[in-house]
């Protein structure tokens, strides 16, 4: 039998892309083995793509069993040896390994990346039989035909050893630190309780709790204090405006009271007019965490549902690979063709045309580099499926973002008028903008509004309709929601693109934290209270910050794996033999803190009849059946009780009925959707809806 | 000892660790409502209470301090 090229992917599209693009002869065959799909092309020689599941190999303990610590001799495993649920993955290693028998020539095509570097190496390792020596690499940032085919005529001749080490490096001390704390934790709750429950903690997932914590204890201890802020209606030619008083906070009440008698039935003067001309500049390109925040911002999508489109989008060869850091966009990715196929969409037509006009193209960059990806940029294919609203929505922000980058700045002018009322002076500030330049290539995402305001002149007497003291109070800081915090751990340099987005749902998994604006549950405080108190140097964000500077290193060949891994055990085993020690207390403390949350849970709001109550959901201890009942019951003090669905799920829902205000649940039955019960029989609603029933029955 | 509102292990004043640093910004923040209003201690504490911005510890604190009648810390003033 003739030998082949085999090609390794990260995931089965991309297999099927690059399989595509190097056929040169016929057409591409799917085959499947065991139900593992992989693609044969013919070029000068016959290619088979095979496509991995993401990681196919992890770290696991030496010994089996999952009900010990401290653990630090490991081994790099198939996913299916340690992980339950993970038996796809026999058949899938088995399929590549048949496959890597009759094969020649090895290609590692997985991402360019931290991650796919490692999943390309285990398989090459371990599935194929130590080919990692002899296999080539092929780098891309997109799955066009055309990337696709130059990245295959240029190989690189071998893998980016130094990039390998350090991700495997970072899987193994976060190994380590995730499965010595969370069963430390896991094991003294069960212990204690007999009950069991998963409670984890990691090496970014500890400071970042850290981080929610520490604004939920300044949120729930913050006292109001309050100020005064003066205003001053006034009339220019016909129209109103608000000033605002020089002073904007004033801290005593007599003092606002005083200023606001002396500015009472004065006119105004126009003392002084100050007019600023600036440029803004075009954003930058996106990286991975500003199309994120940017997406968070404008269409209130999670990091991690941004990240997912994102991905779907470059699967599907319409935008660059998106795991990035950079915010550059070099030369090489070839501006002119890109906005030339943009132009070929009517919406970015005459955007793409006026650029194309431009006698250089030249984008404005951000500071952040990736030595694997350019910035995230539109290929300017058409896709070649129907987008759903979110796909569309991220690749539109995507295109705009690439267009405005290449554009001119915008000019824009303020101008504040100073007006002087009995010697108290108000501000009237206005806001235009002279040239948009960029604004118009990203204008359905702009968030700031122009103020007009008419000719004035300085001497011009201004006619104060009225002057109005507000009574306002301070604010808590706000409670970090998914886009803020995304940033808090950029900012801080702790964990990496890739997995921030999922360390923020582990610890909604955990029900560490409820709800999109991050509240800290019970449990949560009293998870971060025990590793503060008995392990404070795993919640340290400078260590674990210092940790992520070390492993960047092994990457740029200045640190060695062993080093790190040497240091990591010797912080951990510590910590962990503090951990054990004080197993009964910690257990103690963390049993508790599970009851209180379970019981957290099935609390659905304030019982809206005796006001003083809270409505939970009970379970009769006669017939085992559930119903709602108000906590005030126990004490003797309120009767109130409702009936509840016998099956499927019941679970609060946080939110008041918009008809009558009181608490309501989320239902979910099998094979039916969710649906948002108001268990108030008097509710409006329900009388509504009644109504309507009847008149149907009637017509 | 327990704190007097949750419960939890008490660190100060027999308030838990939490309580207690609710405790000591409703003890701060006194003297910019006392110059802002000219309002008793008392008064103060109702006026938080009632506020809807004010956290959940504070305002568990405040009510206490209500009920229990206790004077503003003589040692701070």
């Amino acid at each position: 039998m003739e030998k082949y090229t085999l090609i390794i992917t990260e995931k089965p599209d991309a297999a099927q892309r690059i399989a595509s693009a190097l056929n040169e002869k016929g057409k591409v065959q799917k085959k499947e083995d065991n139900g593992v799909p992989y693609y044969v092309a013919k070029r000068d020689k016959e290619i088979v793509v095979v496509p991995a599941l993401g990681h196919l190999y992890t770290v696991a303990e030496e010994r089996k069993g999952r009900n010990y610590y401290p653990v630090f001799n490991f081994r790099w495993v198939p996913r299916y040896a340690a992980e339950r649920g993970a038996k796809q993955i026999r058949t899938w290693i088995e399929t590549i390994s048949k496959l890597a028998k009759d094969a020649d020539m090895f290609v590692d095509a997985c991402d360019y990346d931290i991650e796919g570097s490692v999943i390309g190496y285990c398989i090459l390792k371990y599935a194929c039989g130590d080919k990692e020596t002899i296999s080539k690499r092929m780098k891309y940032s997109t799955l066009t035909k055309e990337e696709l085919e130059q990245s295959y005529a240029e190989l690189h001749p071998h893998l980016d050893f130094a990039l390998i080490e350090a991700g495997g490096t970072r899987h193994e001390v976060d190994w380590l630190y995730g499965v010595n704390l969370s069963r430390a934790l896991t094991i003294s709750a069960r212990n204690w309780s007999g009950r069991y429950a998963t409670l984890s903690t990691g090496r970014v997932q500890g400071p970042t709790l850290k981080f929610l914590v520490s604004r939920e204890k300044s949120i729930r201890s913050f006292v109001p204090t309050p100020y005064w802020e003066i205003k001053a209606e006034v009339e220019i030619n016909g129209s109103v405006f608000e000033a605002e008083y020089e002073k904007q906070k004033i801290e005593i009440k007599t003092e606002a009271d005083t200023i606001l008698n002396a500015c009472k039935r004065k006119n105004g003067q126009v003392e002084k007019i100050d007019v600023k001309r600036f440029n803004q500049n075009p954003p930058v390109p996106f990286d991975l965490g500003t199309l994120q925040s940017e997406a968070y911002g404008l269409f209130g999508y999670t990091p991690r549902r941004t990240s997912y489109i994102a991905q779907r989008l470059y699967l599907d060869a319409l935008i660059s690979y998106p795991r990035t850091s950079s915010q550059k966009l070099p030369p090489e990715i070839n501006y002119k063709a890109i906005l030339k196929k943009l132009s070929r969409f009517p919406k970015y037509r005459k955007l793409a045309k006026e650029l194309l006009r431009k006698p250089e193209l030249k984008p404005r960059e951000g500071k952040k580099k990736d030595p694997a990806h350019p910035a995230i940029y539109p290929t300017g294919k058409l896709p070649e499926r129907d987008l759903d609203d979110s796909e569309k929505k991220v690749l539109d922000l995507v295109v705009r973002r690439f267009m405005a980058v290449f554009s001119e700045p915008a000019t824009k002018q303020t101008m504040k008028v100073c007006i002087n009322v009995n010697e108290h002076h108000f501000y009237l500030r206005g806001r235009q903008t002279l040239k948009e330049g960029w604004l118009r290539f990203y204008r359905p995402y702009l968030r700031s509004e122009e103020t007009l305001l008419p000719p004035i002149e300085e001497g011009q007497t201004i006619e104060v309709k009225k002057v109005i003291s507000e009574n306002k109070f301070t604010k808590p800081p706000p409670r970090y929601n998914p886009g803020s915090l995304l940033k808090k751990m950029e900012d801080t340099e702790i964990g990496t693109k890739a997995t921030r987005a999922n360390i923020m749902q582990t610890l909604y998994d955990r029900k560490y934290v409820r709800e999109e604006r991050m509240i800290v549950t019970n449990l949560g405080f009293e998870v971060l209270e025990v590793l503060e108190k008995y392990c404070p140097p795993v919640v340290s964000i400078r260590l674990t910050s210092e940790l992520e500077e070390r492993m960047d290193k092994i990457q740029a060949k200045r640190e060695k794996r062993e080093n790190v891994l040497v240091d990591t055990v010797e912080i951990l085993k510590p910590v962990v033999q503090e951990l054990k020690e004080k197993e009964k207390i910690i257990g103690k403390q963390l049993s508790d803190a599970i009851k209180r949350a379970r019981l957290e849970e099935r609390i659905i709001g304030t019982c809206p009849v005796c006001g003083t109550g809270k409505l939970m959901i009970l379970y009769s201890r006669k017939t085992g059946k559930r119903f709602i009942g108000c906590t005030n019951y126990f004490k003797g003090k309120c009767e109130t009780s409702f009936p509840l669905p016998q099956k499927g799920s019941v679970t609060p829902l946080g939110k008041n009925c918009r008809g009558c205000g009181w608490p309501t649940v989320q239902v979910r039955m099998k094979g039916r959707r969710p649906w948002m019960l108001c268990f108030n029989p008097d509710c409006p609603l329900k009388k509504e809806r009644r109504k309507r029933i009847e008149m149907r029955n009637m017509r | 000892m327990k704190c007097v509102i949750c419960g939890r292990e008490a660190v100060e004043k027999g308030y838990c660790e939490l309580h207690a640093k609710a405790y000591e910004s409703i003890d701060k923040k006194y003297d910019k409502w006392k110059k802002a209003l000219r309002i008793s201690w008392k008064e103060y504490l109702s006026e938080i209470v009632k506020n809807p911005l004010t956290g959940e510890w504070a305002k568990e604190v405040a009510e206490h301090l209500i009920k229990s009648g206790e004077k503003q810390s003589v040692t701070q003033r």
